[in-house]
């Protein structure tokens, strides 16, 4: 490959500056003068039937300037993969979180006493609290027209299962089972709207996809798109929880109705109930394999609360069914997966989209059947990681950039695996730290889809502009992406250069306005850097191609489309899911206080394939960014609902990991075999810090302690118990 | 109860501002002195993205009464940053990638002032416990800890540098 400019240093954040000074504006900093002031009245009970609406004391209190319900809503429906969503209830309320009514006055404290001042008189409807619930022959429909409360199936069968079982020396089964994950982005959801002296609708808010926020706005709204122009300022962290819209569709609907600029400001409690979760998860496994560690038979049953509404679910199911498997080759697999409507609070879109409750599963299973089968469990993954002529268990091929064992070995051998006479072999540790402290070593590989996939169209569109007269003298980038924290600005901007052949200065980048971008997609999924790299690449080509054909400024407009996906079969689960793969092994050191059953980690090892570093210290950022974020859901984040009710609203009772939580020890591993699809080689990183820090945790702790836990987290009370059971 | 007119230093300038009883030091900042460096995390003194320096403490904002500041010096991001360029700490944060999102650097950045003013030598095990009680959603911590190692340094070997993008 030729030598780059600007891609693969470590270049300064562009927005650095601004965040170090505080300058950096997000969607609560915003103001206009004149502007009025947004509350919520949320229904705060998980199922019931709205008898009566009384708005009427509310609307009489001095300053109220609007009091909104159901029958003010054009077309009261949104959501992002279906519009199941009432953006205002008007009959039945599914959730905690759902809307009833909305309240503009003139200050935040009129808004918030009208709220009070609301009646909603209502019938209480039984609760269902968990998918077996749901999925009980006499449970109420949440959705009475699906007919079912069954989101989505998804079934697998690859090979002969009863064939593959046969062939079994050892057969290992267990359930593991994940709790729900909030984002806990630390800026609570707020945004400002108002209609513009051209009459636009303006919204100006944080999110992950401007274009589609427009779309769900537009809809409930019954307006054309290209009237509607979302904004976005700088993100105070999304992780997936800002992919369905939050307060976009109702800032938008009081803008519009009151032809004023109106403010909301969402409370911690309200951004807590009022968008999704990480969906929990109930996963069987059931694999067998042949004395030599030959993995040959994987049965596999995945349950998914979905809570209330679809969101992404249906997509985030079909991740975990997609990746089940671990990077392996399964020969015979059956597999069952079930999405489930509950009145929890609807779950969707986190880091990892999935698939780490997928790698959470197979990856301690792995760990198990290794323990069975008396053999190193880093060697098992080496005798069983996929090939290049190996078949998913979708029966898909395995696209080019296969770097399982690559990771592997980096990881393990970093933590002092070492490979003698040909096998690999743990390190012998002193497991007795001091007295009621035992310490253990783990390890697990992972395995994501980069990008959309599933047959869901996955595509980006940049608009190019090179100005000057005799000679390039300057370039204009118009690319929508969302800069939550990730560092795209940066990353772009360095590919940007490189594609256009300017100096970075000499590049000015349109980010994320409607009026002034074409889609791109969302930023999820991994995909941003390689999405937007590829379009940046094809459209320098064609504006270069205009350049050479004397138009000035030359302008191109590309959109950049993947390799085709296809849905999977709904009898056989066969096709191909998704068009690349990233690759990792993450492994840990803990420490195990077996008189409090606290669970420290010690030290992490992430080797991660990237294909191509853009700017290396931001995918370092990436990963250990995820990894802690893994290492709390793995081990403290505890969020509890009871009944429907949210037990855990705020950051007092839903813990994250402070800087105490983390290791001080962690070193990151950089592969760079680059991806042939990719921009430069590079692959997809976002979510990948995140996805087998919880399994290499199970493995350390039962190195440590001799216990096998199949379920996170792993909070102190749950550790002692088991831990007080065996011995 | 009625209004009160309160008095006191903000970054080196004397205020007198009027607010209802119980109105917190970030509502003040935020919403009547458009001070928006300081952030609303939680309103809970759980996140630590609203602290401010009271005579050279961290203190959580939210929970803070304008009435208890009556003469106090407060200090907030924007009295950190020097008219040209970045403070030491800004700087180390710049460079270090200590930061992500950026909603809780402004607490985090005034954290390790307080910290390095008392401190300048922080051992690490100092820093962890100057920086626990500022949540980060993003970073993991790494970045910023080394930001706080590498601010140390460079206080410690003045004259620094000054750049500003």
């Amino acid at each position: 490959m030729n030598q780059t400019r600007y891609v693969g240093r470590s270049l300064p954040r562009l927005d650095a500056a601004a965040k170090v000074t505080g300058e950096a504006l997000f969607p609560g900093d915003l103001s206009m003068p004149d502007m009025a002031h947004m509350k919520v009245l949320f229904a705060h009970r998980p199922h019931a039937r709205i008898l009566r609406i009384d708005t009427s004391q509310a609307e009489a209190l001095p300053g109220v300037l609007a009091v909104l319900t159901a029958k003010d809503v054009p077309v009261n429906s949104y959501g992002i993969a279906e519009f199941d969503q009432p953006v205002l209830c008007g009959e039945v309320v599914r959730f905690v979180g759902d809307r009833v009514a909305l309240v503009v006055a003139e200050t935040p404290e009129i808004a918030r006493q009208a709220c009070d001042l609301i009646e909603v008189e209502y019938e209480d409807l039984p609760v269902i609290t968990g998918p077996e619930e749901a999925l009980a022959p006499d449970a109420p429909l949440l959705h009475p027209e699906k007919g079912s409360n069954v989101l989505a199936t998804f079934h697998v069968r690859k090979g002969d299962i009863e064939e593959g079982f046969a062939q079994a020396d050892v057969i290992v089964e267990e359930t593991y089972t994940m709790g729900m994950q909030e984002h806990a982005y630390l800026q609570p959801d707020a945004g400002l709207a108002w209609v513009d002296e051209d009459g636009y609708l303006v919204v100006k808010t944080g999110g992950q996809w401007a274009h589609d926020d427009r779309r769900q706005i537009a809809h409930s709204l019954d307006l054309p798109e290209d009237r509607i122009r979302v904004i976005y300022t700088y993100v105070g962290g999304a992780f997936g929880g800002r992919e369905d819209v939050t307060v976009q569709v109702i800032l938008a609907l009081a803008a519009w109705k009151l032809r004023r600029p109106v403010k909301i400001v969402w409370s911690r409690e309200e951004t807590t109930i009022g968008h999704h979760k990480r969906h929990p998860m109930r996963i069987r496994h059931r694999w067998g394999a042949t004395r030599e560690g030959r993995i040959v038979a994987q049965e596999t049953e995945i349950l998914a609360d979905a809570g209330a509404y679809a969101s992404t679910s249906s997509y985030v199911v079909a991740s975990t069914v997609l990746l089940s498997t671990g990077p392996y080759e399964v020969p015979n697999l059956w597999l069952d997966a079930r999405a489930v409507y509950t009145n929890n609070i609807p779950c969707g879109a986190f880091r990892g989209f999935g698939v780490p409750q997928a790698m959470f599963a197979a990856e301690a299973h792995m760990a198990r059947l290794a323990d069975a089968l008396g053999m190193d469990p880093v060697e098992l993954r080496m005798r069983n990681g996929l090939e290049e002529n190996s078949l998913t268990g979708t029966m898909a091929e395995i696209p080019p950039g296969l770097s399982v064992r690559e990771t592997l070995e980096a990881a393990a051998r970093r933590m002092g695996w070492e490979l003698v006479d040909g096998e690999w072999r743990r390190p012998q540790i002193r497991r007795e730290v001091r007295p009621g402290v035992v310490r253990g070593i783990g390890i697990a590989s992972g395995w994501k889809n980069v990008g959309y996939t599933l047959g869901y169209p996955e595509q980006a569109t940049v608009t190019v502009e090179l100005h000057g007269e005799a000679e390039v003298e300057r370039g204009v980038v118009r690319l929508a992406t969302s800069e939550v924290g990730q560092g795209t600005h940066t990353t772009i901007a360095q590919m940007a250069a490189e594609a256009l052949k300017l100096p970075l200065e000499r590049i000015e980048i349109v980010y994320t306005d409607t009026a002034q971008t074409h889609s791109a997609g969302s930023v999820s999924a991994s995909r941003m850097a390689f999405m937007a790299g590829n379009a940046l690449l094809g459209a320098a080509r064609e504006a270069y191609k205009a350049w050479d054909d004397e138009d000035r400024p030359a302008v191109a407009t590309y959109t950049y489309r993947t390799p085709p996906t296809e849905p999977l079969d709904p009898e056989t689960g066969h096709g191909k899911g998704a068009f690349a793969f990233a690759y990792l092994a993450q492994a840990v050191e803990v420490e195990v206080d077996t008189e409090t059953g606290k669970v420290e980690v010690k030290r992490i090892v992430a080797a991660h394939d990237v294909g191509k570093a853009i700017n290396p210290e931001i995918v370092e950022g990436q990963i250990e960014g995820g990894a802690i974020q893994a290492l709390g859901w793995a081990t403290l984040e505890n969020f509890v609902m009871q009944d429907g009710e949210v037990l855990t609203p705020d950051l007092s009772t839903y813990l994250i990991p402070t800087v105490l939580d983390i290791p001080p020890d962690f070193e990151t591993l950089i592969l760079e075999n680059p991806l042939p699809l990719g921009p430069w080689g590079a692959t997809g990183v976002g979510e990948m810090g995140f996805l087998s820090i919880a399994p290499a945790i199970i493995d350390a702790v039962h190195d440590a302690t001799g216990v096998w836990f199949n379920a996170i987290p792993l909070t102190p009370e749950k550790v002692l118990d088991r831990l007080k059971g065996e011995h | 109860m009625a209004s009160k007119i309160v008095s006191f230093v903000l970054n080196g300038r004397e205020v007198e501002v009027m607010v209802r009883p119980l109105t917190t030091v970030q509502t003040l900042l935020r919403e009547q002195l458009g001070y928006t460096a300081t952030k609303v995390g939680c309103r809970q003194g759980g996140c630590g993205s609203c602290t401010v320096l009271v005579n050279g403490e961290p203190m959580m904002s939210c929970l803070l009464p304008v009435e208890d500041v009556e003469g106090q010096q407060v200090t907030t991001l924007e009295g950190l940053t020097p008219a040209e360029g970045l403070h030491p700490i800004q700087e180390a944060f710049y460079d270090k990638f200590a930061l992500q999102c950026g909603y809780c650097t402004p607490g985090m950045i005034l954290v390790s002032k307080a910290l390095l003013d008392w401190n300048p030598r922080p051992t690490r095990e100092q820093i962890v416990e100057a920086l626990a009680g500022n949540y980060c959603r993003c970073t993991g911590y790494v970045p910023i800890i080394e930001a706080v190692e590498e601010a140390a340094r460079r206080l410690n070997t003045a004259p620094h540098s000054k750049k500003r993008r």
